[in-house]
């Protein structure tokens, strides 16, 4: 049977506050000493239409045909920036190169990791469960690290 | 495990007063090159290389012309003191030095500084024209104490400074040095600043892109995909990219996918292994040792000793002088579980040569296996 196929990318965006360069000053969330992440203002809609602009430029219209009729956001959220991202298998590395390419979204500057390539949406359920228990014990750790200075 | 072999640390030699607040390095007294402000932001590019999946980082001092060990004083050494301590990071020191017409004479790669040098892990050449380029690849990529076993061709340049012949290539590869891209290049990203000025990379961000893609493209025709390192070169903390990422974009220059994967491990990892034989003599890692098996007897009259001396010689820490030299003798002990198939190549290589008595063919061997 010739099925279509699909490949879903589990993305974190890790927000740069400014344009800080390796040698200056201001810190970033994970090293910062409050626990809440920075708060991007994206959402699902922002981020499909700032990958449809990365496709276009770096592979062009041909590159944006490959790709356009797959290409669905399905999953944003503000608070962890964590997205789901789904697109037909043959095309998937056109997709994860763009995402990789790109930048920001208007003024927020953003770096995208992907964490996690499925073929299904259940395992990429399951591992952004994984990716936010990590996290959330990241901050957590952090959180008590920094409890400890000042106690 | 994920490398990233390229951290740029600049630190500025020019009169005029940085604005990252670093003192002038006339000579090498230890003045303190990082204040407070350098040292939280590097500890927070590395806290996000470390978010990412990067476990072994090296950070990169960058050299222009010559290098002369009364001038440029290692900070990295300095550096890494006053870091946040990381368990479970390896932190590595590299030294790149930039080659051009001025260089061809000589830019103190010699003997002489091999103590200087001794202080760094990895050094590297950034070659910017054809004849510099042919110095690297032939003369310094040999085994030796000064053996730059990176070489790094700037790939954001306008004009591809120089055309890149596949049999000099050939031979760097074949013994062991490999060739680097940075992926700081596809994103339009900023490069260091020392090689901004020197001129081997683009400040426009949208025409190094382009020159990059080119060229980098190029490179991985020519090397075939063997002895490549991916490498980040990143100075702003917005360009950086997980590393499966980066091996992704790696495919998309025309690498396949397990090469561009190899590129991101295994690659670096023989690197720095590699680079630690800068060390020893002549490549070879371990030292002999000789078992004897039950029920020998020594032969009442020894050998000349010639053969075992030489090899006790050279290795890095002569054991027990008394080594017979058996020819017969092919049992060693098997190293720790630890050492690399490497060794253990090389092992038999010194066994092998304790016959031969060619130190040749133990380097033929030891690149083979790479």
């Amino acid at each position: 049977m010739v099925r279509f196929k699909n490949r879903w990318f589990l993305v974190e965006f890790i927000p740069i506050p400014s344009d800080t360069k390796i040698l200056s000053t201001p810190p970033i969330p994970l090293s910062r000493s409050s626990t809440e992440p920075i708060q991007l203002n994206l959402d699902g809609k922002a981020i499909y239409s700032a990958l449809k602009q990365s496709v276009l430029s770096n592979y062009g219209d041909v590159g944006w045909g490959a790709v356009g009729l797959s290409l669905s956001v399905k999953y944003f959220s503000p608070t962890t920036n964590v997205c789901i991202i789904r697109v037909g298998r043959d095309q998937h590395k056109i997709v994860w190169g763009a995402l990789t390419l790109l930048n920001g979204i208007e003024s927020a500057k953003f770096i995208p990791n992907v964490v996690h390539v499925s073929g299904t949406m259940k395992h990429v359920q399951l591992a952004a469960i994984a990716h936010n228990r990590t996290v959330i014990a990241r901050y957590r750790a952090m959180a008590d690290a920094f409890g400890k200075i000042f106690s | 495990m994920f490398y990233d072999l390229n951290i740029p640390i600049t630190t500025t030699i020019s009169n005029s007063g940085s604005k990252k607040g670093k003192g002038k390095q006339p000579q090498a007294t230890s003045s303190p090159h990082f204040t407070a402000a350098p040292l939280s932001a590097i500890d927070a590019h590395l806290d996000l290389l470390i978010h990412l999946g990067y476990t072994v980082i090296c950070f990169n001092q960058t050299v222009n012309k010559k290098i002369d060990p009364k001038i440029h004083v290692n900070v990295l050494n300095e550096m890494l003191d006053k870091l946040k301590p990381r368990p479970g990071i390896l932190f590595l020191k590299r030294l790149s030095i930039i080659l051009d017409e001025d260089s061809e004479k000589g830019f103190g790669l010699i003997n002489a500084n091999t103590s200087y040098f001794n202080s760094y892990d990895i050094l590297s050449l950034v070659p910017t024209n054809q004849a510099t380029f042919a110095l690297a690849c032939l003369t310094h990529t040999l085994p030796s104490p000064l053996t730059t076993h990176v070489i790094s061709i700037p790939l954001t340049l306008p004009r591809f400074p120089f055309y890149l012949k596949h049999t000099l290539i050939r031979t760097a590869i074949k013994n062991g040095a490999v060739f680097e891209i940075n992926y700081v290049g596809a994103l339009g990203g900023e490069s260091d600043s020392v090689l901004l000025e020197a001129g081997a990379a683009e400040t426009n961000g949208g025409n190094a892109k382009r020159n990059w893609w080119a060229a980098a493209r190029e490179l991985v025709r020519v090397t075939k995909g063997k002895g490549l390192i991916v490498s980040g070169g990143v100075v702003a903390q917005t360009d950086m990219r997980a590393p499966r990422d980066v091996a992704n974009l790696i495919t998309l220059l025309g690498l396949s996918q397990d090469a561009a994967h190899a590129a991101c491990t295994s690659v670096p990892k023989s690197l720095i292994l590699r680079a630690q034989t800068r060390k020893t003599y002549r490549a070879v890692f371990s030292e002999p040792v000789l078992v004897i098996p039950e029920g020998y007897s020594a032969p009442t009259q020894l050998p000349p000793p010639a053969v075992s001396d030489t090899f006790t010689a050279s290795a890095p820490i002569p054991s027990a002088s008394s080594h017979e030299a058996v020819p017969g003798q092919k049992k060693r002990p098997l190293e720790d579980d630890a050492v690399e198939s490497n060794h253990k190549q090389n092992t038999s290589a010194t066994a092998s040569a304790q016959i031969n008595q060619s130190g040749d063919k133990k380097k033929k061997r030891k690149k083979n296996k790479d």
